[in-house]
């Protein structure tokens, strides 16, 4: 994108962390309100649903913090979730593998699908948007040829507890997600390779000269998005029971919007595990929360449009940064 | 990225000439090919009728693709174009039904259309807010808009003046080619040619460059979604007028398909390269394919696959194409 | 010039891929129409007599928790269909208003998702859970994977009633089913065989391959066709989404491939029937290829009217919804347990109980333009 001199940013700077207090306050008064109107809204059994229900698209928002922050976006995300769904029902019940094997080869192949992604972006250098438009539409091909639109059912028992039980009062996913979230946390704020990703995204070309292994991490963060969409597509199935080829269409929409919403600023260069979260959870709740208090499917769909135009609006004119238009 | 923006060619140069010229010559010769090679395997590929209507039935995605690659061609991007198209179609039914005089009812969704999209571009330029969150916004905006307000009732009962799609000019030119062709060469020669349409690359290539030179970055990214409208305006007539039934729901995939067009068309997502051309053959081309995989008989389970794997497949070559000509040019 | 030759390259290896992939593709392509979905098939008799009675099957329906005895009292339902926003469930959305009109203390509203995704139903089920309603009335996107939202609701004292498209048979009380899906193949595969010939050759169009009740009902044909129409030739399916667009494109697609040995079209979805009869139309072969299909009347109305489609098979949507309201109103009350084997349905009188635990509204319905114009939806 044509940005003139971008202002180099450290990896936690002062305005950052304004933004995510910001939009924590604004949700925590969107979620009184909410409870207001909706008693059942704000009881310990709704919330942790909520955390079972969001984990799908929360795992997937890890790795795409730090895509964008590098710059980068990966709209394969959905369609690599579908692409893993049906490795797991067809390699278990088609290719005859044990359950726990083919569970690890379906995120095996999401691996294998991000690497591709990062392959081609790194060393032939397509641009991130157009490479994953087309393996949005090239994984999802896969999924329906291979599945020949059949779903894959009937597993047994224990395979749900990934995707409906609980441990401890809290769902599994649940956990699995608290620990994605303190990983990617950790690894963004502390290692180097979180400082790495920001010097991309801030300015590729000076991170490069300064002997940065730019390539290497752009791979490693594509990778990073096709495995979490394969432990995703694995909690997914665990908790619908079956397999189909539509899974996990549209998810990537939902995954930019939250990181998005977190402060990541499109641009590169900026953002935090802690915003993502934030974004996560207030568009879970907000959409939970209308729909408990009985506004309709159509219009909670609309305000979700409104309230992402208009936090980024609000964080936007908080930095005050200089943007050219485009 | 950044290195790459010094090198890049600008439009008029001879070496750009020949740029534009092969992206556009290969997606020629991609249509042809693919026409006589299915023509081999299955010759009612190749009866008037069939290509007529591969070119009629998607000539609205190729007037979308002219407003998006100018949208891209200026360095931003627009997700929101389906959704708009999917309401500017119920406007323009609903006005017809209600028996509001038949020009009005054309006219209306392209006026909707460019306002709608000006907001948008008004919102990326001057507040500076980024081209996807928005149209990404403007998308659910619209889309549950639009089910809210219709309660998804479809529109039948359409007075038989509104098909616009149907008419044929002195009998012989069907009015979405007709418009398709036009559309195509007016915005080609626009881009070309024009200060305001040289702007649009200018803003796309080096948007401070541009400044510098006296281009404002923020009333061309305006005047470019305008535009934008206006073409998805146009789209959505045609997509509106094709059949007896307005669906009140956004088309699936819309978007996708459209950017895909313009992608595949030539139109760089770096900014500052590619012809309407291009795009314009290029949604010519990915109808073909849609038609041509039915046609041979690939099992329609692998036909996203195959689609897929062609874009992939383009893109790939575009970009090889591409860094031979600035590491050789 | 290297770069064009290196281009060329790419372009020629691009094309061997493809060329690779389409014929790998044609090797893959479906000989065989039969749905996909690997379930057994019980084709009726050839003949014009009614199904014979199937032996009574326990019930197999689910159970509620704790419901509250609501007998008789105000109750609060929602109705979450597959997506929101075609006629088809407009039409029995305003079946069940107008059932809650006249039972007098039942609330119903419709919500849902846009798009038809399984994944979008759940949630929207779940916060109504979460809410609190008497009853929840669906028809499934899926019939396994709404099985464990279904049953939390059932574990939490809600009542739940299919229609439309069944979910497995345990996660749910009662289900309303419009006619049995061997019924409508019978219905489908005798019209195509009376409008287009005993020995023509016809395309089907439907939604996706994964869509379960079109699934099982192009199942069911294609076992009827061969038993009692084995002339009748089968020459593709295509997947047409919801789409309108789509579905024309695709017909017409069909049209211009098969040209002389097309002779009729199937249309398995609402959106997917007046598209085919419009393609039939603009390709100008009214009257020369036969379009049959399920669609709701007012899509239809053009092409029924001017002779283009004879018979449009459907079920009364309206009814359907009105049904399904009456049948939990009447599990509320009590008035409609497990082994029944009837229910009271209003203005539609005694419903049968089939299969255990389905209630069936009745034979299919053929529009036609005699009686087409006194439906609107």
């Amino acid at each position: 994108m044509a940005v003139l001199a971008p202002e180099v940013r450290s990896a936690a700077p002062r305005w950052l962390i304004r933004h995510e207090t910001l939009l924590a306050a604004i949700l925590v008064v969107a979620l009184a309100i909410l409870g207001l109107f909706n008693e059942r809204f704000l009881t310990i059994d709704n919330l942790l649903n909520q955390g079972r229900l969001m984990t799908e698209v929360g795992l997937l928002a890890l790795p795409m913090t730090f895509i964008i922050i590098t710059g980068g976006i990966d709209l394969s995300v959905g369609s690599i979730v579908g692409l893993c769904a049906i490795m797991l029902g067809y390699s278990w019940k088609n290719l005859g593998f044990p359950l726990p094997l083919a569970i690890a080869f379906a995120i095996g192949v999401g691996g294998v699908a991000g690497f591709v992604n990062g392959l081609l972006i790194t060393r032939v250098r397509v641009p991130p948007l157009i490479m994953t438009i087309a393996t949005l539409a090239l994984y999802r091909g896969l999924a329906e040829g291979i599945s020949q639109a059949r779903s894959v059912r009937n597993y047994p028992e224990w395979f749900f507890f990934t995707g409906q039980g609980e441990w401890l009062g809290v769902p599994v996913q649940l956990w699995i997600l608290l620990v994605g979230i303190i990983v990617a946390g950790i690894a963004l704020d502390r290692t180097t390779f979180g400082r790495t990703l920001y010097a991309i995204g801030n300015n590729e070309t000076a991170a490069r000269f300064s002997g940065l292994p730019v390539d290497r991490a752009k791979l490693v963060v594509y990778t990073l998005s096709g495995l979490a969409a394969g432990l995703s597509a694995w909690v997914l199935v665990s908790r619908v029971t079956t397999t189909r080829s539509d899974m996990g269409s549209g998810y990537e929409l939902d995954v930019i919007a939250a990181v998005v919403l977190g402060g990541t600023s499109i641009f590169g260069g900026v953002g935090t595990i802690w915003g993502t979260v934030v974004g996560l959870v207030m568009i879970q709740l907000l959409k939970n929360g209308l729909a408990l208090t009985g506004v309709k499917g159509d219009a909670t769909i609309m305000v979700i449009g409104a309230v992402l135009i208009v936090s980024t609006l609000i964080a936007s004119s908080l930095h005050g940064r200089r943007e050219v238009a485009g | 990225m950044s290195a790459i923006v010094v090198s890049r060619l600008r439009p008029g140069e001879g070496g750009a000439l020949r740029l534009f010229a092969s992206q556009e010559a290969l997606l020629a010769f991609a249509i042809i090919g693919i026409a006589i090679l299915v023509g081999f395997y299955n010759p009612r590929f190749l009866a008037t009728r069939n290509l007529a209507d591969i070119v009629l039935g998607n000539a609205y995605i190729s007037v979308a693709a002219i407003g998006m690659s100018m949208v891209i061609v200026s360095g931003n991007i627009d997700i929101s174009v389906g959704s708009l198209i999917g309401v500017l179609a119920t406007i323009s039914g609903s006005l017809a039904v209600a028996g509001v005089p038949i020009i009005l009812v054309w006219l209306t969704p392209l006026v909707v259309g460019i306002l709608v999209m000006m907001l948008q571009g008004a919102v990326i330029a001057y507040l500076r807010i980024p081209a996807i969150v928005v149209t990404l916004g403007m998308l659910s905006i619209l889309k549950g808009g639009l089910i809210s307000v219709t309660g998804g009732r479809w529109i039948t009962d359409l007075p038989q003046s509104f098909h616009l799609a149907d008419i044929e000019l002195f009998g012989i030119l069907p009015m979405p080619v007709l418009i398709m062709v036009a559309a195509t060469i007016l915005a080609a020669l626009w881009m070309r040619y024009s200060a305001s349409g040289r702007a649009i690359y200018a803003t796309g290539g080096n948007a401070e460059a541009a400044r510098l030179c006296g281009v404002s970055p923020q009333r061309t990214v305006v005047m470019v979604f305008a535009l934008h409208g206006l073409f998805a305006g146009i789209a959505a007539l045609l997509f509106a007028t094709q059949l007896k039934v307005i669906q009140s729901t956004v088309p699936p995939n819309l978007e996708l398909t459209v950017i895909t067009a313009a992608v595949v068309g030539g139109v760089s997502i770096l900014g500052g390269i590619g012809t309407v051309v291009g795009s314009t053959l290029a949604a010519v081309l990915i109808a073909e394919i849609a038609s041509a995989l039915v046609f041979i008989n690939v099992s329609p389970y692998w036909i996203h696959a195959v689609q897929g794997a062609l874009i992939l497949v383009t893109v790939v070559a575009d970009i090889l194409r591409r860094r031979r000509r600035q590491v050789g040019g | 010039m290297k770069q064009s030759m290196k281009h060329r390259m790419v372009k020629t290896a691009a094309l061997v891929i493809l060329g690779v992939a389409m014929a790998g593709g044609s090797a893959v392509a479906a000989d065989k129409w039969d749905g996909g979905d690997d379930l057994p098939t019980s084709p009726l008799a050839c003949d014009a007599g009614p199904a014979a009675a199937a032996a009574a099957k326990p019930y197999d329906g689910g159970q509620t928790t704790g419901a509250p005895n609501k007998a008789g009292k105000p109750i609060t339902l929602v109705d979450v269909p597959k997506l929101i926003g075609i006629g088809y469930f407009n039409a029995t959305s305003k079946g069940m208003r107008d059932a809650a009109k006249e039972i007098g203390n039942v609330k119903v509203t419709t919500d849902g998702p846009t798009e038809a995704k399984i994944d979008e139903q759940i949630k929207f089920i779940d916060n109504y859970i979460t809410r609190g309603v008497d009853g929840i009335l669906f028809a499934a996107n899926d019939p396994v994977a709404i099985a464990p939202v279904l049953k939390k609701a059932l574990s939490k004292g809600i009542h739940v009633v299919g229609y439309d498209a069944n979910s497995q048979p345990d996660a749910r009380q009662w289900f309303v089913n419009q006619a049995q899906f061997n019924g409508i193949a019978k219905a489908m595969v005798d019209a195509m065989a009376k409008e287009a010939g005993e020995d023509k050759g016809f395309a089907i169009v439907t939604s996706t391959f994964t869509t379960p009740n079109q699934a099982r009902w192009i199942a069911e044909m294609s076992t009827y066709a061969a038993k009692c129409h084995p002339k009748l030739k089968w020459l593709e399916t295509v997947e047409a989404q919801e789409d309108n667009v789509l579905s024309f494109n695709q017909a017409t697609t069909l049209i211009n491939k098969y040209g002389d040995k097309l002779s009729g079209l199937f249309g398995m979805t609402s959106v997917a029937t007046p598209a085919s009869a419009e393609a039939v139309t603009k390709a100008g072969q009214c009257g020369k290829l036969a379009v049959v299909g399920l669609a709701t009347p007012n899509a239809m109305k053009p092409y029924v009217n001017g002779g283009c489609v004879k018979s449009v098979v459907l079920w009364n949507p309206v009814d359907l919804g009105y049904a399904a309201t009456h049948v939990i109103r009447a599990v509320v009350d009590g008035k409609l347990k497990p082994g029944a084997t009837s229910v009271d349905a209003g203005k539609l009188g005694k419903l049968n109980v089939i299969n255990g635990s389905e209630i069936l509204l009745g034979s299919p319905f053929i529009f036609t333009k005699d009686n087409i114009k006194d439906f609107d939806f």
